[in-house]
């Protein structure tokens, strides 16, 4: 089972653009991952930019409609994550508990959707799916 | 450049309801485009918060809350990962999302981290055991 540890910063919501985390932070993280890596549970991670920096587009009467960051109304926002495979989902959230993380931060357990998750007519029109991430050199979860 | 576009969630999503035929189609075109044009890393979809679960930090020790979790327009019901040049190309591919059910839905779109965006916190020592990193994970795939 593959599972997404969504990191939501408390505070990052209205964070400036250029907003790195310090070198003590990074350490201790960078520790975590290795943590994970050996384990062999670590498909993927990545950090994110600051909202400040990016755009929301919205679809309002079926037309786009973009917005640029910081979002006022944003009570919380991703400032990163991780795609573990586990075996279970008590797997994940142990794993999500061992987090050097500080008091500002949660951590969202979320199940990733599989293709046999899906009842079979959705299959058949999602078929070539996979496929697809494959031609573009990555496989599930990567 | 990598982006992730951040599909949030809404009560059909946090509902588990499945898109029709119709939009899984005209989703399944666009991934293809996205693919053919060379942008696409990767695409995943999140099963609802009420499967999920939160791990909080207060006072050192983590505690678990089970979901669902009530903001539902905050959460995220699933994401693309894209190469492109720019913040305007994404933005451009993010407007070209399908959309034939008329459900009300919205992307964040976010620029990834990358070494290089880092100053002299991330040491030569904290660039190498992150690039050694990525490389055992790659090699796993």
């Amino acid at each position: 089972m593959r599972f997404m540890m969504l990191m939501i910063p408390k505070g990052y919501e209205t964070a400036a653009p250029g907003t790195v985390p310090d070198a003590a932070a990074v350490a201790a993280m960078m520790k975590y991952n290795e943590s994970l890596q050996k384990a062999g549970v670590l498909l993927a991670l990545d950090g994110l930019h600051p909202p400040s920096t990016g755009a929301r587009v919205t679809f309002p009467g079926g037309k786009p409609k973009v917005t640029d960051g910081p979002f006022a109304e944003a009570k919380e926002v991703l400032g990163g994550y991780w795609m573990i495979q586990v075996k279970s989902r008590e797997e994940a959230i142990e794993w999500a508990s061992r987090c050097p993380a500080s008091e500002n931060e949660i951590i969202e357990v979320r199940q990733v959707q599989e293709m046999s998750d899906f009842p079979p007519d959705v299959q058949e029109a999602a078929a070539g799916f996979a496929e697809m991430q494959m031609k573009s050199g990555h496989s599930p979860g990567a | 450049m990598k982006f992730m576009i951040i599909m949030k969630a809404n009560k059909d999503t946090e509902a588990g309801v499945m898109p029709s035929e119709q939009a899984l189609t005209q989703m399944g075109n666009f991934n293809e485009e996205l693919v053919n044009a060379g942008i696409m890393l990767a695409g995943e979809g999140l099963h609802p918060s009420s499967k999920g679960a939160r791990v909080k930090f207060s006072g050192g020790k983590p505690a678990v809350t089970d979901g669902p979790f009530s903001e539902t327009k905050e959460l995220i019901a699933g994401f693309w990962m894209w190469e492109v040049k720019s913040k305007e190309e994404a933005v451009e591919w993010a407007k070209r999302i399908p959309n034939p059910d008329g459900t009300d839905f919205e992307v964040e779109i976010r620029q990834v981290f990358a070494a290089e965006d880092f100053g002299a916190e991330f040491t030569p020592e904290a660039r190498e055991q992150e690039e050694r990193l990525r490389e055992r994970i790659a090699s796993k795939q």
